[in-house]
């Protein structure tokens, strides 16, 4: 009772004249111009009908309003050219044909669009990425130019409850992974057990031997997690955590933020929970690591405006309100970091660097360095600066020890893992080797160190001749290799070439881990392999992204 | 706190966004005159407009005499090396190019509406078919570049808060605009062609006719225009003007600067206030090439050097917190 009052005020006060202070000829001039072309305040068209929504609304696809009641199905409608397959899970279809349950409204949408309106909101969503720079640099023969991240116009959706037990999966992984980096930059308990191998973790170049004994606040070595995940007939599993600089939440942000323009009626049709408040707690975990209390000075240190991702590092630095700093920025004096100001240099007391290990401090580390600060390791030992995430997160992701992650979840948490893992075969095993050089044509096979989706072999898809050649590497440094079946990605609709069509579909997770504080982003960066058949989702071979909704309900996509 | 190099970056795009600006403006003035200037003043307006922006004319323009053909070919090529051309460096696509470059830098401290205006501003310059742009009219693009200059900068007035960046982007356009206004006047009192250069124009040129006609008279006396363009405190292309605008943004970025004893782009720019209101300066014959400007043109210069010493490349010790 009380809203419908207050809603009824306001709606008085809009068709109420304003005030407005004008000459008094013009405002006779207005108040007859105003009256003449019925500029008032008038929901109803002129015969009285309300206006048609049809020819005022500019998202035509937006008005087909999700009705569950709607029969749709693979090969109706806007699905003509949706071919499901057995032998991929579908996002939005079951096997039979028919919708699952939380896509049924989204589903019904899409069918009842056609190629235009689709069409439509595809151009609207590019346009705002072209419009708003939302980039990620591309370096090829020498040169860099700016790409807009490819981007596909229909969501991905996920039941609540499906996504309540990703949830639980991840933060189980991070907390076991934080465990596991403190343990072997102390005490190495873990190494002495026998959980992991010994050589695996020290031979690893991405462990930092410089890391042995330092006092990382609150033992929290990785504060920003990001782990991609995939879905297969059998459930999610984790391919790769990514514990040093992931990257990608911008790109999150951005599809939901085009998203919520492009189709607002769908979105709000649908309760999706939020990610928008990312920024907010990244802030709020890198404070909560800092030594000082009030007001922690929080900068972002990236490599500068020709990296892949600086759009990101950008973009976060701005939505938290945190210095954007390069090497060049930061000087360090008497073991405290400070940054050039205007008026002077100013104390840094919280680093989020997205810069490489290897580079951030060419005292310590690289001398080769350009991106970083001498002297940076130097402070942050003596205590006066956290570096998030902290220097030798990178042994964790590494790709030989993936395999190991349930043994440490158990043996950290005493739990078994909620998440799975994909099996792996490591090279570096007598069996593992056989096993892969064995069945290479059916396999994927990794370098350990590589990404980005480069340094690899599918099987299925290679000739005899890169079988013959990846052969011979793998037996000249086996440690260097791990294989894995081919993964039967999931597939979610994809508008592409004016038809909607299933792609291969992964999503990027974000974790953050702080002093007490803990937030899982509900939903992440999905990324789409947007060639036909191809299961390769980075954005440097070919993927693109679309947004992704959890929604707020439990409803079971079952 | 204002990282210094965000500093630089603000002051910077500010300063190429004004030289775009201030090209655009010249580039339409001389190509609106296409239409009824003759071929004499026109070969001399392509003459100063090069020597004002501080370059030398790629293409000469035709000799007096020469048929109307050629001086509209000279006008198109002298017009979009101006314009488009990537290979100089104050064309107003390289300028917008590297404006919009200490933009990508200033993301995070730059209001989005403010970034999408000159990513769009960009990207509409880049696509432009600049040879069907001619044939619409040939001063159409730079009345186009204007109108998508004055949106851009309306939309930083309305969304930039008044805080240092602020500051410093006040700082960069005003720099820049003394350092023009004082290459322009320059010029116009210290260049004997063969026809006279036209006062008139230069007036049009700074955007200050009308408010002339209003404050003296229609008809343009040299020496009227010259203290309206130096002394006047309203017209925004007075020198008077753009020195006080600097004398404020200095004063707003580092208060202490501005007191005893003063900090030394403070007290340089005092000095130029001063030699404003010096007599010398309109006392000097236009109409006699009294090169009066050259000197003040040469201290505006180094106030560029003075403010990038004090507040974005001072010794670390300087620095350092007491």
């Amino acid at each position: 009772m009380v809203n419908r009052q207050l809603a009824l005020r306001v709606v008085v006060a809009l068709v109420q004249p304003c005030p407005v202070q004008c000459n008094s000829a013009d405002a006779h001039s207005l108040l007859q111009q105003r009256f003449r072309t019925k500029t008032y305040i008038n929901l109803r068209s002129e015969e009285g009908n309300p206006p048609d929504m049809a020819t005022t609304n500019h998202y035509a696809f937006d008005r087909v309003i999700p009705d569950s009641r709607q029969n749709a199905s693979a090969g109706s409608g806007a699905f003509g050219n949706y071919n499901l397959s057995a032998c991929f899970y579908d996002e939005m279809f079951h096997s039979d044909g028919s919708l699952r349950g939380a896509t049924r409204s989204l589903g019904a949408a899409l069918a009842n669009a056609d190629a235009s309106q689709l069409a439509q909101v595809q151009e609207g969503v590019v346009r705002r990425f072209v419009h708003e720079g939302i980039t990620f640099t591309v370096l090829r023969e020498g040169k860099t130019s700016e790409q807009i991240i490819p981007i596909d116009c229909v969501p991905r959706l996920l039941s609540g409850a499906e996504w309540n037990l990703v949830d639980l999966g991840l933060r189980q992984r991070l907390t076991a992974l934080n465990l596991f980096l403190h343990d072997i930059y102390g005490d190495g308990k873990c190494l002495r057990d026998g959980v992991v191998p010994y050589e695996l973790v020290l031979g690893c170049p991405q462990y930092r031997v410089e890391m042995r004994g330092v006092k990382v606040p609150s033992a929290v070595y990785v504060s920003i997690c990001g782990t991609d995940i995939i879905r297969t007939h059998d459930g999610f599993a984790v391919l790769e955590d990514n514990l040093r600089v992931p990257s990608g939440v911008s790109y999150m942000l951005a599809c939901r933020g085009a998203m919520k323009q492009a189709i607002p009626r769908l979105y709000r049709a649908h309760t999706v929970r939020e990610v928008a408040h990312y920024p907010q707690h990244l802030y709020t975990t890198l404070a909560s690591l800092s030594q000082r209390s009030d007001n922690p000075r929080v900068a972002v240190l990236t490599p500068g405006r020709y990296n892949a991702a600086y759009y990101e590092h950008a973009f976060l630095a701005g939505e938290m309100g945190a210095e954007l700093v390069e090497g060049r920025d930061l000087v360090v004096h008497d073991a405290t970091v400070f940054v050039r100001s205007v008026l002077g240099l100013r104390r840094i007391d919280v680093i989020y660097r997205r810069v490489d290990d290897g580079f951030l401090d060419p005292v310590t580390f690289r001398s080769d360095s350009l991106l970083g600060v001498a002297g940076l390791f130097h402070a942050y030992r003596a205590g006066n600066v956290v570096i998030a995430n902290a220097p030798g997160t990178g042994v964790a992701d590494d790709k030989a020890l993936y395999s190991y992650v349930p043994d440490i979840i158990r043996y950290f948490l005493a739990e078994e893992p909620i998440l799975a893992n994909v099996t792996t075969h490591l090279c570096r095993t007598r069996e593992g080797l056989a096993y892969t050089l064995e069945h290479l044509d059916q396999l994927v096979v990794k370098e350990v160190g590589g990404s980005g989706g480069y340094g690899m072999l599918i099987g299925p898809h290679s000739t005899a001749s890169e079988r013959s050649e990846f052969a011979t590497r793998i037996r000249a440094y086996p440690a260097d290799y791990i294989a894995q079946p081919v993964l039967d990605l999931s597939r979610a609709a994809c508008f592409i070439d004016g038809h909607l069509e299933p792609r291969h579909v992964d999503v990027r997770s974000f974790v953050l881990r702080g002093r007490d504080v803990s937030w899982v982003a509900p939903g992440g960066l999905c990324r789409v392999a947007l060639r036909k058949g191809s299961l390769v989702v980075n954005s440097s071979q070919g993927g693109g992204c679309k947004d992704f909704w959890v929604l707020a309900n439990s409803e079971d996509l079952q | 706190m204002m990282l210094a190099r965000a500093a630089a970056d603000f002051y910077w795009m500010a300063r190429y966004i004004e030289r775009a600006e201030n090209t655009a403006r010249l580039l339409e003035n001389q190509l609106t005159g296409l239409v009824d200037t003759s071929i004499e003043e026109l070969a001399v307006g392509w003459r100063v407009l090069y020597r004002v922006l501080g370059q030398s004319v790629s293409v000469a323009p035709a000799p007096m005499g020469e048929a109307e053909a050629y001086l509209m070919a000279d006008a198109y090529t002298l017009a979009a090396t101006l314009m488009e051309d990537a290979h100089n460096p104050d064309s107003i696509l390289q300028c917008w190019t590297r404006a919009r470059d200490n933009a990508m830098q200033l993301r995070p401290w730059l209001p989005v509406r403010v970034w999408t205006c000159m990513n769009q501003g960009f990207l509409w310059l880049r696509e432009c078919d600049y040879t069907a742009s001619w044939a619409e009219g040939p001063s159409v693009l730079p009345a186009e570049v204007i109108n998508r200059l004055r949106l851009l900068a309306g939309v930083i007035h309305a969304r930039m808060p008044r805080d240092n960046a602020w500051y410093f982007m006040e700082l960069g356009r005003y720099v820049e605009r003394l350092q023009r206004q004082a290459a322009l006047l320059d010029i116009w009192t210290g260049t004997v062609e063969e026809v006279p250069l036209s006062w008139t124009s230069l007036l049009r040129v700074c955007t200050a006719y009308e408010a002339y006609c209003r404050l003296y008279s229609m008809v343009v006396r040299p020496d009227q225009a010259l203290e309206y363009l130096v002394r006047n405190p309203e017209l925004p292309r007075s020198l008077r003007f753009a020195t006080r605008r600097i004398q404020h943004a200095l004063s707003e970025i580092d208060p202490t600067g501005a007191r005893y004893p003063l900090a030394p782009p403070h007290r340089f720019v005092l000095r130029l206030a001063a030699e404003i209101e010096s007599d010398s300066m309109v006392e000097a014959n236009p109409l006699e090439g009294d090169a009066l400007f050259s000197n003040f043109l040469k201290e505006s210069l180094a106030l560029h050097d003075l403010i990038v010493a004090e507040y974005v490349a001072y010794p670390i010790n300087k620095g350092l917190p007491s």
